[in-house]
């Protein structure tokens, strides 16, 4: 679509699989062996299976990516809180398959968020991201000295948001002292040193001059960030009619109108304006466009948003329904607000 | 939980003498900026709008459903800037990110709001006044006694409950903080409690030396140099103990974080098992927790408490948004 993600692919060490790397990109014409299952990624970004077939040779037509990837298990110490450093929770997921649903998640995740190889390392620290995000906003809690129930709790929570945001199924989850091996007092020191070096280097004013990488990198940032919402939304609007199951008349209609509101989204998302330009023929200068780009990377934080509140809305409560519908309707107006930004050749008066 | 107030004041000292009043106001969007600005003189608004804006960016959640008016009543002199705190913190207050005592006079500015980061203030509030900058308020987390993630000294606060007789119960504040060691001391000797007397100097030294034992990380020990400073100078008992080790532990990266202020209240003979014991002053306590609590807060009882709470205690604390735990141990889990 964007024709950002048809870069010829780097040849993959397809050894690390399983170990260092969940999912590798692999061309036309190779060969999969049958415990790997293999993703196609079509031109629009949805996605299919390939055939299980006992070793699979891959073809691909104009425009499809395919990815193989390791079902895992893998382990990965998640930082539950980045001010605490030495207390991790060690956590084991495997990718797995709902075999009920007809589009799997961490498919999804793949054709909108994985350009090349996908690392076990990004794929831990998206999932840091996603836990931080929810422990700081309230959406899950583990406070100090849990008991045993506010633990579970937790968990479940945990479970659920990993499963919604990356289709990943936690199998276990154990808080550990990472005091062995990630030294706080050595960070301190670290982070002195650098405030210190940063100090004389400030004093004399820097003209700053944007270099070429500076003007390169927001346009990838903006084009992920439009891919996401192109190929996320959609599936949003599937999982909150699922998901958010309203229990009276009043939630009902709230219902309707947020979807109503997303097919919106979705529609204006579909018809997304060139970062470069203002109107047709005419370019965009690079102050606005950097705006531009704040704006589409600030409606990918709200569907980051989006995915965890349908984890906390899969079997919650109806007294906590409420609020969590009036949290859908925060998110999906941040949506609309970035959104018309991001359309908006020029920045609002304020 | 509450939600947030559709006003909200703050105050703030001028140089003069004089007090400013900041008020806050929400109200729906309906297509408008996300911060509008009144002051007698349009410079002067432009800076504070530019000020709540980069305020915000320490924030991880925000509501594009809501216009927030912020108007001052008076004009500082052009080069004071002591009211930009009072600016932030009315800010925050009318969308219920922070709930503060009903008078705040805050006063304090900084080049590095983005960070949360707060450098000082030029004019000196009276007693129970917020003031930025080192040794008082010096990162916007600080309020609810988070260390602050871009400095190389790590400090927490957590607060305990002081009874003292009903009307003037209240809680205080300790705040531990650590300072790393470019070579190994031995423990007792690095923690400093300035302004406290020579028993209760004593007595802290020994609680952390042992807490941190606890630990059970063979010569890890005496990596820090530590200072603990009290909200009050003066109080009777050990009941803060339990808020020190936590504080503590806050401090060194290795313990949860709660979303609020942390609130306990414990001693223990034994810090180096990690064991909690039982303190006095259950019923008074407990109506002082339900008196203060805020949304976010973390509050720790000594388990014995558990059978003896009032009715309803926990359910009320959580109607609040603050959650409550009886803890026989410290410690993950």
């Amino acid at each position: 679509m964007l024709g950002l993600f048809k870069r010829t692919t780097p040849v993959a060490d397809a050894c690390e699989l399983g170990q260092s790397a969940v999912a590798l990109p692999v061309r036309t014409g190779c060969t999969v062996p049958p415990s790997y299952p293999v993703v196609i990624v079509d031109a629009r970004g949805s996605t299919r299976r390939a055939g299980a077939a006992a070793a699979k040779r891959v073809e691909l037509r104009d425009g499809e990516l395919a990815y193989a990837f390791h079902p895992g298990p893998y382990t990965v110490d998640l930082l539950p809180y980045a001010g605490a450093p030495e207390i991790g929770l060690r956590t084991r997921f495997v990718i797995g398959a709902d075999p009920g649903a007809t589009h799997q998640r961490f498919d999804l995740y793949l054709s909108s968020e994985v350009s090349g190889r996908l690392g076990l390392d990004a794929l831990a620290a998206a999932a840091e991201g996603a836990l931080q995000r929810e422990l700081q906003d309230g959406g899950l809690d583990l406070p100090p000295c849990a008991s045993i129930e506010e633990w579970n709790a937790f968990r479940l929570g945990l479970n659920e948001l990993l499963y919604m945001r990356f289709g990943l199924t936690v199998d276990d989850c154990v808080p550990v002292d990472l005091g062995d091996s990630r030294d706080y007092a050595g960070m301190l020191v670290a982070r002195a040193r650098q405030v210190q070096a940063a100090q004389p280097a400030a004093a004399p004013v820097a003209v700053v001059v944007p270099a070429v990488a500076d003007v390169v990198e927001p346009a990838i940032l903006d084009a992920r960030a439009v891919r996401r919402l192109f190929l996320e939304l959609p599936c949003l609007m599937c999982g909150l009619r699922l998901a958010a199951l309203p229990a009276s008349p009043e939630q009902f209609r709230k219902q309707q109108v947020l979807l109503q509101r997303l097919d919106l989204l979705s529609v204006g998302a579909n018809a997304m304006p060139t970062l470069g330009l203002a109107a047709p023929g005419q370019a965009l200068g690079l102050p606005q466009q950097l705006r531009r780009v704040g704006h589409s990377r600030r409606a990918a934080a709200s569907l980051d948003e989006a995915w965890a509140l349908l984890a906390r809305l899969k079997g919650a409560s109806p007294a906590l329904l409420t609020s969590l519908y009036d949290e859908a309707e925060r998110i999906v107006t941040n949506l609309e607000t970035d959104c018309a930004g991001r359309r908006a050749a020029e920045a609002e008066a304020s | 939980m509450k939600s947030a107030p559709m006003a909200a004041a703050c105050r703030s000292l001028l140089a003069s003498g004089a007090t400013l009043n900041v008020t806050a106001t929400r109200r729906p969007r309906a297509g408008r900026a996300d911060v509008k600005c009144t002051a007698p003189d349009a410079g002067l608004a432009e800076r504070m709008q530019e000020v709540v804006r980069l305020a915000r960016h320490t924030e991880g959640r925000f509501d594009s459903r809501d216009q927030v008016v912020i108007g001052i009543d008076a004009a500082p002199a052009p080069h004071e800037r002591d009211w930009e705190l009072a600016v932030v913190l009315a800010d925050r207050m009318v969308r219920g990110v922070w709930q503060g005592p009903a008078q705040v006079l805050a006063n304090g500015w900084s080049d590095a709001w983005q960070l949360g980061r707060i450098d000082g203030h030029a004019v000196d509030g009276p007693e129970g006044a917020l003031l930025g900058g080192p040794g008082g308020l010096a990162h916007l987390g600080q309020l609810s006694g988070h260390p602050d993630p871009a400095a190389a000294v790590s400090s927490a606060r957590a607060w305990f409950p002081l009874h003292a007789g009903g009307v003037a119960d209240s809680l205080c504040w300790v705040e531990v903080g650590v300072h790393p060691l470019e070579q190994a001391a031995e423990d007792e000797q690095t923690i400093a409690v300035p302004g406290q007397d020579a028993a209760r100097q004593l007595a802290v030294r020994q609680a952390l030396a042992a807490a941190r034992h606890f630990d059970g990380r063979n010569g890890a020990g005496g990596r820090w140099r530590t200072a603990v400073r009290f909200g009050q100078p003066h109080f009777q008992g050990r009941s803060y103990e339990l808020a020190l080790v936590l504080a503590d532990r806050i401090a060194r990266g290795r313990e949860f974080l709660p979303r609020g202020r942390l609130i306990a209240t414990g001693q223990s003979a034994a810090w180096h098992a990690g064991q909690v014991d039982s303190v006095e002053g259950l019923a008074p306590k407990c109506a002082l927790l339900l008196r203060d609590a805020l949304p976010g807060d973390r509050i720790l009882l000594p388990q014995a408490w558990q059978d003896a709470l009032p009715e309803g205690f926990a359910q009320q604390l959580r109607a609040l948004g603050a959650s409550v735990a009886c803890v026989e141990r410290i410690g993950i889990i």
